[in-house]
């Protein structure tokens, strides 16, 4: 019982840490990006060929892939942000999953279809107590989700980067007119998006081995949180990707395995029956 | 003795987060009149005008069309009891032509199943030629039947305003609510416009205006209703509210305070 | 009325199109291909008309086809198939429609797919009855009291046939009370409810026609193929779908058409891309929603234009 909590908790965290790079981007430009998963696909590949081809330290891939991914978050706003500007939301839902198909197949060009492993960053011995197994991964995990909430919470808060953000999301034409360089604040917002989708990633290639194809179902994991917690909400992102975690866990253990990724979508439509805008509710107001 | 009221509202409020946008405003318009809601910006007009046509319902309070109890309703159901209308930034229906914007509403009491539609039956082609002569003598009104054909975007802004406005006919009304129906147009348009608002009411429609326009109004307007900060603080005809000392303050003192 | 000559050379072209392609793997492309516009017609009621997302249209198109598999496999006659896969998706359409119609547009996208995968995992793991991912073969074949098509050209031309009654269903469609209502509801939803349009009934009997495309279509692809599996109807296929609606011309039912012609044709042409094709599928449809957001069928209605202002 013990056991099937700390676990997950840890799949949990990963979810959350995709619906957050997920709320950056949403907080920004309104859009939810369908390509998010592959995404966490390209940061656990790149960290993989630091570390295993290349033997890097796992340090030094891990700043390589932060880096690298900032790069493309920024080459997905050019190609896939700029030219939708003002267009119907399916669209950008299309070209996003689009975007995924041509990153999934192109790392499947480059890296083959075999899964592959990526090494944890630390090393040691499991902690035990009261007959649970807590691994150093997934302890890093924790600390990972924990310390990059407190820094989304303070950027988004504390910072000029946060208020400017918040200036885009609600007016974008009254933010360029009062001198906010949107353009840059939306770079940002796609790039912080793409890192945590990396890092996710870079914490997910341990546990379940990276494939190319493993990014769509944990994009879908990332927006069903989002949905849960209601998409653009900080607490609900976090506390939906952790009940999420909790839910396919102890759903495996005590329901059905082969069902495993039911219950997401499951738990999504009831709660969207019950509450059509998330439980924690969408940040965003709609004129009428 | 006054008729009854064809729409008659008590204590309508709206609040939008700590904002009261409405605060308790009853309303009394007698049939077959040209009623105009005046106000300075952000009084409550559009608001109102939502709020009875059940576009983004009131909080609390009381509407009745036709003796009918309409608060809450779904917006097609009030708009099947009687009373339609346009709006202030234009929603035509950019993917149909001129003459099947206007059937949409025209199809608005005469309802098919697809079971007819599928079989092409007597009745479903007895209702196509209904809507589409109602929706040509609306079009007619309004002066655009000759452009029936047309993509409905490719009219210019002022004539997709007079299609909004045969739109809101084409469904037969008894009250039409215009939302600022002069905005955006010239002095002939504007004309034209008013020629058409006194045909209607000729007619026997009912028509609550809302307006920007103080001057355009007073001629037209049988009854005016003033709103400030979402109060009702005056009603009578256009000369009584011209000379109602709270009304001169409500307009010239915002000047002076944006001045 | 010059769509009629148009509409004659295309006729025309379908029926001779067996006498020049004597090849069976052709033909068998082609008739996966009819069957697709089929169901990308049923996507355009909800998508292109309704304005309404759906990524559940291979869901309900592996319904109708699991539903005709099963119940013919069991020794039900044929004939009963339709009805059986029209009344499964309508019942399947309206437990995910009723709850989820007033839901905006990244909700709907979710709720579909899920829906989706839902659908998947029950084919997948309820083995002793679907297959699981081995799928179904030897399913039997169209037979009505008796008759029935034999070989790929006699198909061919039943689902030419088929193909032709559902777009002229889809033209009446959109001509009538429905249709505008529907279209209404994609501009501007507001302005069709003030209208007297019930937007949600509009949306739900869209999403309800849409399901009865694809589940008949299901049921003609499993007992004109004659054997299925999970993979085609994945959330994949579902994404191949809406991909074929946005390149063909979204409301366009000629577009429809083309655009399930040329994304089911392409990849078989393309195969020697191998892994490169998909990356170029997907560059493809960005170039496309960006480059021409109204899809093939945009670019073909440009032609005469340009020809009257040579004039």
């Amino acid at each position: 019982m013990g056991q099937l909590i700390v676990n997950g908790l840890a799949l949990g965290s990963i979810y959350a840490l995709v619906a957050l790079g997920l709320l950056l981007i949403f907080n920004t430009v309104q859009i939810v990006n369908f390509a998010q998963g592959q995404l966490l696909m390209l940061g656990a590949f790149i960290g993989i060929s630091c570390a295993v081809t290349h033997e890097l330290p796992v340090a030094a891939a891990w700043a390589i892939t932060m880096v690298a991914m900032a790069l493309v978050g920024i080459v997905f706003m050019v190609l896939v942000y700029f030219p939708l500007r003002g267009r119907p939301a399916f669209l950008v839902i299309l070209t996003t999953i689009a975007m995924g198909i041509v990153l999934e197949n192109l790392a499947l060009i480059i890296w083959g279809p075999l899964p592959v492993s990526l090494p944890s960053p630390i090393h040691g011995p499991p902690l035990r107590f009261a007959g649970v197994v807590i691994s150093m991964h997934q302890l890093f995990i924790f600390c990972t989700l924990a310390v990059i909430l407190l820094l989304q919470f303070l950027l988004l808060t504390k910072t000029r980067f946060g208020i400017l953000m918040q200036a885009t999301a609600q007016d974008l034409h009254t933010a360029r007119l009062v001198g906010i360089s949107v353009n840059r604040t939306i770079a940002v917002a796609f790039a912080f998006g793409a890192v945590l989708s990396g890092i996710a990633g870079l914490l997910v290639a341990p546990i379940f081995l990276a494939e190319p194809t493993m990014g769509g179902s944990l994009g879908l994991k990332g927006f069903v949180v989002s949905v849960i917690g209601g998409f653009g909400n900080l607490p609900g992102a976090v506390i939906g990707g952790l009940f999420l975690g909790l839910i396919e866990t102890f759903g495996a253990r005590y329901i059905s395995s082969n069902f495993r990724d039911a219950y997401a979508f499951i738990v999504m439509i009831a709660v969207l029956i019950a509450w059509p805008r998330g439980l924690f509710g969408e940040k965003s107001s709609e004129k009428v | 003795m006054t008729p009854e009221p064809i729409i008659s509202a008590r204590g309508v409020t709206r609040r939008f987060g700590g904002l009261v946008a409405l605060d308790g405003v009853d309303l009394d318009v007698p049939p077959g009149i040209v009623q105009a809601i005046i106000g300075p910006n952000g009084s409550g007009k559009t608001t109102l005008l939502n709020a009875l046509s059940g576009a983004s319902h009131a909080d609390a309070g009381s509407i009745r069309v036709g003796g009918q109890e309409i608060f809450r309703l779904k917006p097609h159901r009030i708009a099947r009891l009687g009373l339609a209308r346009t709006f202030q930034n234009i929603r035509i229906f950019d993917n149909l032509s001129v003459i099947e914007n206007v059937k949409v509403a025209a199809a608005c009491n005469s309802p098919t199943s697809l079971f007819n539609i599928l079989t092409a039956n007597v009745r479903h082609k007895l209702s196509e030629s209904d809507i589409d002569r109602n929706a040509r003598e609306a079009l007619d009104i309004v002066g655009l039947v000759r452009r029936a054909e047309d993509r409905a975007t490719q009219l210019p802004y002022a004539q997709q305003r007079l299609l909004e406005i045969a739109r809101a006919l084409a469904s037969k009304p008894k009250v039409l609510l215009l939302d600022e129906p002069a905005a955006g147009m010239n002095m002939t348009e504007s004309m034209t416009l008013l020629d058409t608002i006194a045909k209607l009411k000729s007619s026997g429609i009912t028509i609550l205006l809302v307006e920007h326009n103080v001057r355009l109004v007073m001629g037209i307007s049988d009854r005016v209703t003033v709103l400030d900060f979402g109060k009702k603080i005056a009603e009578g005809t256009p000369s009584e509210v011209q000379r109602n000392p709270q009304v001169i303050e409500a307009y010239l003192g915002r000047r002076h305070r944006h001045a | 009325m010059k769509i009629w000559p148009i509409l004659a050379a295309c006729g025309a072209v379908a029926l001779a199109v067996p006498a020049i392609a004597q090849d069976g793997y052709i033909i068998q492309l082609l008739n996966i291909a009819i069957l697709n516009a089929i169901v990308v017609i049923g996507l355009n009621f909800v998508t292109g008309w309704t304005g309404q997302i759906n990524f559940g249209q291979a869901a309900f198109y592996g319904l109708g086809a699991y539903t005709t598999a099963i119940a013919t496999k069991a020794g039900l006659p044929w004939i009963t198939t339709p009805f059986l896969s029209a009344l499964v998706v309508m019942a399947a359409s309206l437990m995910l429609g009723l709850p989820t119609m007033r839901l905006r547009t990244y909700y709907l996208a979710m709720t579909t797919i899920g829906f989706g995968e839902i659908i998947r995992l029950i084919i997948v793991h309820w083995e002793p009855v679907t297959g699981g991912t081995s799928g179904l073969r030897a399913i039997p074949g169209i037979s009505i009291f008796g008759f029935g098509p034999q070989g790929q050209v006699q198909h061919y031309y039943l689902l030419i046939a088929i193909l032709a009654l559902a777009i002229l269903i889809a033209a009446r469609i959109r001509h009538s009370t429905l249709g505008r209502a529907m279209i209404a509801t994609k501009d501007s939803e507001i302005a069709a409810e003030q209208s007297g349009v019930d937007t949600v009934r509009t949306k739900l009997l869209a999403f309800m026609i849409g399901a009865v495309y694809a589940g008949l279509a299901g049921c003609l692809y499993a007992s004109s193929i004659r054997f299925i599996s999970p993979d085609s109807f994945s959330s994949i296929q579902a994404i191949l779908l809406m991909t074929m609606l946005i390149v063909g011309g979204m409301g366009s039912i000629f577009g429809c058409v083309i655009g399930a012609l040329a994304l089911t044709i392409l990849p078989e042409a393309l195969r020697f891309l191998g892994q490169w094709y998909l990356v170029l599928y997907g560059l493809g449809v960005i170039g496309v929603i960006v480059l021409a957001p109204g899809g093939l069928a945009s670019l073909a209605s440009l032609l005469p234009l340009r020809r009257a202002s040579v004039n």
